[in-house]
C-alpha cells in the first residue's frame, strides 16, 4: 500500500512533466515561433511569476488555510514598489526589500486577523482583498507607473549566459528550494502540515497552532510580494490591474501539483510544475492565435479534471484499505 | 388559531440593528448633503440596490445550502452576451432573448451543482474552476467587446422610471418577494435550509439532499442571469465585463445581512437592507466627491465588522 | 395490538469484527412490546456497534435480526427506520433554524401543492407533543429551546413515525434531573401505550428507576442478557459490567518512594465541572483514576494539559505553582504529556506516517539552528520508540490510518514517550485494543513507572487497573470519592472499588 501510494505521488510529478513536455511539443508542431529564443525566454518568465503566485496559495492550502487576498495584496504590493522607485525615488535594491517586508507585514495581518477572531481565513481574506484592493486604488488613483528605474528595467529584461534564461527564474528556483526544504527538513515546515491535518490534534502534542498560522499568513503574504515585484519586473512597469486575475493560477498550480486543498499535504515541485504548465498554456495559446479568452477556459477545465482525478484516486485507496 | 410562521420569521432581531444602521446613514446622508434625497439621487440608489441586491440573493441561496457560488459573475455576464447578442445580431425579440438568457443562467448553474454532487469535490473548487470556464466562453465569443445596439425597447425599460423608482427595480422587488416565500413557505425551500443547517437529519428525513443542491445551484444561476439582465438594459449594452467585481459584493449583502455561513439560516431582510447600505456608501462617496475607490475599501472593512460583530454575539449568548 | 409473546425486536448470535478486535461475539437482545429495557455496558463493551448494526448504519458478520417475529435485514439507516426502529442518538440531529414543528414532522411534511402546509405541521407536531405531555409550542424555533427540550421533541419526531422500538441513546446525557424526571413521565406513558424502548445509558440509578430489564454487554459479550433488574442488585449490575475475571499475570512488585510529589493538585475546579479535586502524584508511581463513564476523569486531565480553563484551585508541578494555558506550554515548560483516550481524532494525526506521529512532540528539541531538522536524526529517534513499543508497520512512512487499532494506540503512546516527558497522563489506553497488544502496553506502562515516570492512569477497566495502579483514586461526579492502596488482589480491591463507587 505504501509503495502505491509513492509512486502514486511521483507519478502526478511524472505525469505533469510529461502533460507539459506533449504541450510543448503539439504547440511547437501548430508553430515554430513556439521554441523560438524569444519565447521560450517570455515563457519561462511568466511561468517563474505562476509559480511564486502558486506557492502564495500553496503554503496556505498546507496549513488547511486558504489565502483570497494573493492578487490583492501582488496588486497592492505592485504599486507599492511602484511608487517607491518612482515617485519616492527609493533606489531599487532597498525599495524591493522594503516591498517584501511591507508584503510580508500585510500576510501577518491576515493572519493576525484569523487568529483573534477565529473567523475562517476565507472569509477574512475575502474581506481583506477589497480593503487591500481599495487602498491601492485609492493611493495611485489607478494610474500606472511606466518610468522604472534603468537597472530594475534592465534586471527584468536580462538574459543570463546569453540564453533565454531569466534572473526570475532563479529566484523562482531558489524559492523552490527554500520552500522544499522548509517542509522537509524543519519543524516549522513539519507543524505547519500538521495543523493543516489536523489542528486539534496537533495543538494537543503541543503545537502552537496560531503561531503556525499567523507565520504561514505572513509567508503567504511575502511570496504574493515576491511574485508581485517578479511581474513587475518582467513588465517594466507597476500596473494597477496586476493580480486581478491571480486567483485561479494560484489554485490551479498547487492543484496540479497534487497539494490537496485538505491541508497537511503539499508538494512543492509538483506546484512548481503546475505553475510551469499555467505558463505554458498562456504562451501556447498566445501562438495558436486563438483568442487569448480560451486561457481562462482551459485552466478552469484543467482545474476541475486534476481536482477529479485526485478524488478519484482518493476514493480509490479507500477503497483497498477497507478491503 | 396558530399564527402564521411567515409572520413569526419576519419579525426577526438580527437585522434591527441593521435597520438602524440604514436609517441613521439616510439620515445623516441627508443632513451633510442635500442633494442625497433629490429624486435622481433617490432613483440612483434604487437602481443599484436592483442589481445589488440580486446579486447578493444569487449568493445567499447557495450560503442557504452550506455552499458557496464564486462563479455567479461569470454566469452573469454569459448570460449577458448571449442575450444581448441575440438581441442585436438575430433580432430576436426581447421576452424571447431574456428567457434564453435566464436558460443560460440556469443551465450554467446546473453544471456546477452536477459536478459538485457528482464529484464530491467542494463548491470553492468547483466554481472556481467554471467561473473560469463561463468567462473563458464568454470572452471567446465576444472578444471583449460589447453588443451596443440592443432592441430600443428594451434599453428603454432600463432606464425608465416613476420619479424616482427605477422600472428595473420591479423586477428585483418580485423576485425578492418569490425568494422569501421560497424560502419561508415552499418545500423545496424549506429543503434548501434544512440540508444546509443539519444534512444529516435532512437525510435520515428523507430530504433528497443531491437534488436539493442542484436545485440552488440553478436557483443561484437564474438569479445571476437576472441580474445580469437588468444590469444591461440599464446601461444600455451588452458588456462582456458584466459580473466581473460582483465576487465581494455577492458576499457582502448576506454577511453584512446575517447569513449563517454554515448554512441553514437566511435572512432576505437582512440582504435587502445590507444592499441598501452598501448602496448607500457607494453614493455617498460620489456626492461626497470621496474617491470612488472607496467602496472596495469599505466593503471590505464592512464585511469584517459584520462577522466581528456577529462573532461577539454568539459568544456572549454562550454564556448566557 | 400486538401479539405479547412475540417480541419487538430479537438480535441473536450478532457477530461483528473490526481489523484486530471482534466487536460483538455472539451477542443478542430481546426487547418486548410495552417494556423499557435497559442496554448497558462500559467504553468498549460493544454497546455502540451493538445500537450501529439495529439502526441499520452496520451489518453484522452474522446474525439474525427478527421484529415483530419477521426476519429483517437494514441496508441503511433509512431502511430501518422504516422497518420500525426509531432512533435517537445521543448528539442532537435537529435543525436548528426550523421550528419545532417542522422538525417533528420532517420526512413526512404535510404540503398543498409546493407549499408547506404549516396548519396542517402545528396540528400534526401538536399531536405527538400531546401524547407526550409537552408544552411546547409547535412554531418555537429550536434554537430558543432548552437541551432537554431538544431532547424531547427529537422522541416526539421520532415518534411520529409511529413506529414499534424507540432506541434512546444516552438520552440523559446533558439534561438536569427535574427534566430527567420529565422525561421518565413521558417515557412511562409510551410503555403504557405499548412502545417498546431501549433505553443504553451508563447512569444506573436511572436504570433502575426506569426500566424493567436489562442486558449487559461486556468485552463483545452478553455478560447477561434480557434479566428483570428486579432479580440484579447494583453490586451483581456494576460487577457484571466490569467482570470478576481474574488477571493473567501478576506484575513485580515496584518499590515507590513517596518523598515529595512531582504533581499536586488542590481543590481544582474547573470550566469542564470539576468538583474540588485533590491529588498527590509522585515519580515512579503509577495512580489510577477509576470511575465510570462520566465520572469527569478526561475532564481533569485536559485540565492538568491546559486544554482547559481552571477557575479556582491551586496545580503544583515540583513544589512550584503553575498555571498552564495551553498544552504547547504543558509539554515543553512543565513535561506533561497526555496520551488521549481519543486517539482517532486527537491523539493522532491518521493522514500522517508513523514517523511524522511520533515525532511531532520532539521537532523543536531536535532542531538546529533555523529549525532545521536531520532526516537521519529524526529517523533514528523515531526508529527508537517504534522498537521499543514494537510497533508493527511496513515501514515509518507507513500512514497511520492504515496501521491496526492497537499499533495506532501504540504510535499514539510512542510520541509522548520520545518527548521524554516527566508526568504523562495516559487515558484510557486499551480501549477497543486486542489483548496482546493490552498486555503489551501494561508491560510497558510498569517498565515506565519502574523506570521513573510519575504516570497518571485513567481508566474503566478494573482488571487493568488492579493489575497496574501502585495506588488508585476512585472518581464519581467529577470528585474524588476514594482512595485506596493497591495491592493487586482483585477480589480484595475490586470490592473496595465498588464500595466507593455507591
Amino acid at each position: 500500500m505504501n509503495i502505491l501510494s509513492q509512486i502514486g505521488r511521483n507519478w502526478s510529478r511524472f505525469g505533469l512533466l510529461l502533460i507539459i513536455v506533449a504541450f510543448w511539443m503539439f504547440f511547437s508542431l501548430v508553430s515554430n515561433a513556439f521554441l523560438s529564443e524569444f519565447n521560450l525566454f517570455t515563457m519561462l518568465r511568466i511561468s517563474s511569476v505562476m509559480v511564486v503566485i502558486g506557492y502564495a496559495q500553496m503554503v496556505a492550502l498546507s496549513a488547511g488555510e486558504m489565502n483570497l487576498a494573493v492578487g490583492a495584496i501582488g496588486g497592492l504590493m505592485t504599486m507599492f514598489l511602484g511608487g517607491l522607485m518612482e515617485a519616492a525615488g527609493i533606489p531599487t535594491i532597498p525599495a524591493i526589500l522594503i516591498c517584501l517586508v511591507v508584503a510580508a507585514l500585510v500576510g501577518m495581518a491576515n493572519g493576525l486577523l484569523v487568529v483573534g477572531t477565529g473567523i475562517n481565513s476565507f472569509v477574512i481574506t475575502l474581506a481583506t482583498s477589497s480593503v487591500f484592493t481599495g487602498i491601492m486604488y485609492i493611493t495611485t488613483k489607478g494610474e500606472a507607473f511606466n518610468l522604472l528605474p534603468a537597472d530594475f528595467v534592465a534586471f527584468g529584461k536580462m538574459r543570463l549566459f546569453g540564453l533565454p534564461i531569466s534572473p526570475l527564474i532563479v529566484v523562482m528556483l531558489i524559492t523552490t528550494i527554500l520552500l522544499y526544504f522548509l517542509y522537509r527538513n524543519t519543524a516549522l515546515g513539519r507543524e505547519i502540515l500538521a495543523v493543516g491535518a489536523n489542528r486539534g490534534a496537533a495543538r494537543m502534542s503541543g503545537v502552537n497552532s496560531s503561531r503556525v498560522l499567523i507565520i504561514v499568513h505572513t509567508l503567504s503574504g511575502f511570496l504574493a510580494g515576491l511574485a508581485a515585484v517578479m511581474m513587475t519586473a518582467m513588465l517594466a512597469s507597476a500596473v494597477p490591474a496586476t493580480g486581478t486575475d491571480w486567483m485561479l493560477p494560484s489554485f490551479v498550480a498547487p492543484a496540479l501539483g497534487g497539494t490537496l486543498t485538505s491541508g497537511g499535504n503539499v508538494a512543492v515541485i509538483g506546484t512548481m510544475l503546475g505553475g510551469l504548465l499555467v505558463g505554458s498554456l498562456n504562451s501556447g495559446i498566445l501562438m495558436l492565435d486563438i483568442s487569448n479568452f480560451w486561457l481562462q477556459f482551459f485552466m478552469g477545465v484543467i482545474l476541475l479534471l486534476t481536482i477529479g482525478l485526485d478524488r478519484l484516486r482518493a476514493i480509490h485507496a479507500e477503497r483497498a484499505i477497507v478491503q | 388559531m396558530t399564527k402564521s410562521p411567515f409572520y413569526k420569521r419576519l419579525i426577526n432581531v438580527d437585522w434591527a440593528g441593521l435597520l438602524l444602521l440604514v436609517i441613521l446613514s439616510v439620515i445623516l446622508m441627508s443632513v451633510i448633503s442635500p442633494a442625497f434625497l433629490s429624486t435622481y439621487n433617490k432613483y440612483v440608489v434604487l437602481r443599484d440596490v436592483a442589481v445589488t441586491l440580486l446579486v447578493g440573493l444569487s449568493q445567499l441561496v447557495v450560503l442557504a445550502i452550506g455552499q458557496m457560488n464564486l462563479s455567479l459573475g461569470t454566469i452573469g455576464g454569459l448570460s449577458v452576451v448571449i442575450s444581448g447578442g441575440l438581441m442585436e445580431a438575430w433580432n430576436v425579440p426581447v421576452p424571447l432573448a431574456v428567457l434564453i438568457g435566464l436558460l443560460v443562467g440556469a443551465l450554467c448553474g446546473l453544471l456546477n451543482g452536477e459536478i459538485i454532487v457528482r464529484t464530491g469535490i467542494n463548491s470553492f473548487i468547483v466554481t472556481i474552476a467554471t467561473s473560469s470556464v463561463f468567462l473563458g466562453i464568454n470572452y471567446g465569443m465576444t472578444q471583449a467587446v460589447p453588443f451596443y445596439n440592443l432592441t430600443p425597447g428594451f434599453k428603454a425599460f432600463g432606464q425608465a422610471r416613476w420619479d424616482f423608482f427605477p422600472y428595473i427595480a420591479v423586477v428585483t422587488i418580485i423576485v425578492t418577494i418569490i425568494m422569501a416565500i421560497f424560502f419561508l413557505r415552499t418545500i423545496p425551500g424549506r429543503q434548501i435550509l434544512a440540508v444546509g443547517g443539519n444534512v444529516v437529519a435532512s437525510e435520515t428525513s428523507g430530504v433528497p439532499v443531491n437534488r436539493t443542491i442542484v436545485m440552488a445551484h440553478i436557483i443561484s444561476g437564474v438569479i445571476a442571469a437576472i441580474a445580469g439582465i437588468l444590469l444591461m438594459a440599464r446601461l444600455g449594452q451588452a458588456q462582456p465585463t458584466i459580473g466581473q467585481n460582483w465576487l465581494v459584493p455577492s458576499f457582502a449583502a448576506p454577511i453584512i445581512g446575517g447569513v449563517a455561513l454554515s448554512g441553514g439560516s437566511v435572512s432576505i431582510m437582512g440582504t435587502v437592507l445590507a444592499a441598501f447600505l452598501i448602496a448607500i456608501i457607494q453614493d455617498a462617496l460620489v456626492l461626497l466627491n470621496a474617491d470612488p475607490y472607496y467602496v472596495q475599501f469599505l466593503l471590505g472593512i464592512l464585511i469584517l465588522a459584520a462577522v466581528g460583530v456577529d462573532r461577539l454575539t454568539r459568544q456572549r449568548r454562550q454564556f448566557e | 395490538m400486538e401479539n405479547p409473546n412475540v417480541l419487538a425486536l430479537e438480535a441473536t448470535g450478532v457477530y461483528k469484527a473490526f481489523p484486530g478486535v471482534q466487536a460483538l461475539d455472539d451477542v443478542g437482545l430481546r426487547l418486548r412490546h410495552g417494556e423499557i429495557h435497559a442496554l448497558i455496558g462500559e467504553n468498549g463493551a460493544g454497546k455502540s456497534t451493538l445500537i450501529k448494526i439495529i439502526t441499520g448504519l452496520y451489518k453484522p458478520d452474522q446474525g439474525v435480526m427478527r421484529l415483530d417475529g419477521n426476519e429483517v435485514e437494514f441496508n441503511n439507516t433509512n431502511a430501518a427506520m422504516k422497518a420500525g426502529i426509531s432512533f435517537v442518538p445521543q448528539e442532537r440531529n435537529l435543525i436548528p433554524a426550523f421550528t419545532v414543528g417542522e422538525n417533528i414532522v420532517m420526512g413526512q411534511t404535510p404540503t398543498q401543492g409546493v407549499f408547506v402546509d404549516y396548519a396542517a405541521v402545528n396540528m400534526e407536531a401538536r399531536k405527538w407533543l400531546d401524547v407526550m405531555g409537552l408544552d411546547i409550542q409547535p412554531t418555537t424555533i429550536v434554537t430558543q429551546l432548552s437541551a432537554a427540550q431538544m431532547q424531547l421533541v427529537e422522541i416526539a419526531k421520532a415518534l411520529s413515525m409511529e413506529n414499534a422500538v424507540l432506541l434512546l441513546d444516552e438520552p440523559t446525557a446533558s439534561i438536569t434531573p427535574h427534566e430527567t424526571e420529565f422525561l421518565f413521565k413521558v417515557l412511562r406513558g409510551l410503555k403504557d401505550r405499548g412502545v417498546a424502548i431501549l433505553f443504553v445509558s451508563h447512569k444506573l440509578e436511572e436504570v433502575y428507576e426506569l426500566c424493567d430489564r436489562v442486558t449487559v454487554l461486556r468485552d463483545g459479550r452478553n455478560a447477561c442478557n434480557d434479566e428483570p433488574l428486579s432479580a440484579i442488585n447494583r453490586d451483581k449490575l456494576v460487577s457484571l459490567m466490569i467482570g470478576r475475571t481474574q488477571t493473567v499475570t501478576d506484575l513485580p512488585d515496584k518499590p515507590v518512594k513517596r518523598e515529595e510529589p512531582i504533581l499536586e493538585i488542590k481543590d481544582l475546579h474547573d470550566r469542564s465541572g470539576t468538583d474540588g479535586v485533590d491529588l498527590q502524584l509522585y515519580r515512579g508511581e503509577i495512580l489510577g483514576l477509576y470511575g465510570l463513564v462520566g465520572a469527569g476523569r478526561s475532564e481533569l486531565a485536559r485540565a492538568l494539559i491546559g486544554a482547559s480553563r481552571i477557575t479556582e484551585g491551586e496545580v503544583l508541578v515540583k513544589n512550584t505553582p503553575v498555571r498552564i494555558r495551553s498544552v504547547a506550554e504543558a509539554l515543553n515548560t512543565y513535561r506533561i504529556g497526555y496520551v488521549s483516550e481519543n486517539r482517532k481524532v486527537e491523539g493522532l494525526i491518521l493522514p500522517h506516517s508513523v514517523a511524522a506521529n511520533v515525532s511531532i512532540t520532539v521537532w523543536r528539541r531536535i532542531s538546529h539552528m533555523l529549525g532545521w531538522i536531520w532526516g537521519r536524526q529524526e529517523r533514528r529517534l523515531v526508529e527508537e520508540y517504534v522498537g521499543k513499543l514494537e510497533i508493527k508497520t511496513p515501514s515509518l512512512l507507513q500512514l497511520v490510518k492504515n496501521l491496526s487499532g492497537g499499533n495506532q494506540q501504540k504510535v499514539s503512546l510512542a510520541k509522548w514517550l520520545a518527548a521524554d516527558v516527566e508526568i504523562l497522563i495516559i487515558d484510557e489506553p486499551t480501549v477497543g485494543i486486542d489483548v496482546k497488544t493490552k498486555y503489551a502496553l501494561h508491560d510497558l506502562i510498569w517498565q515506565l513507572a519502574n523506570e521513573g515516570q510519575a504516570i497518571l492512569l485513567i481508566s474503566s477497566d478494573m482488571p487493568e487497573m488492579i493489575r497496574l495502579a501502585d495506588r488508585i483514586l476512585v472518581m464519581k461526579n467529577h470528585r474524588i470519592v476514594g482512595e485506596i492502596d493497591n495491592n493487586h488482589n482483585y477480589e480484595h480491591i475490586s470490592e473496595q472499588i465498588m464500595q466507593n463507587l455507591m
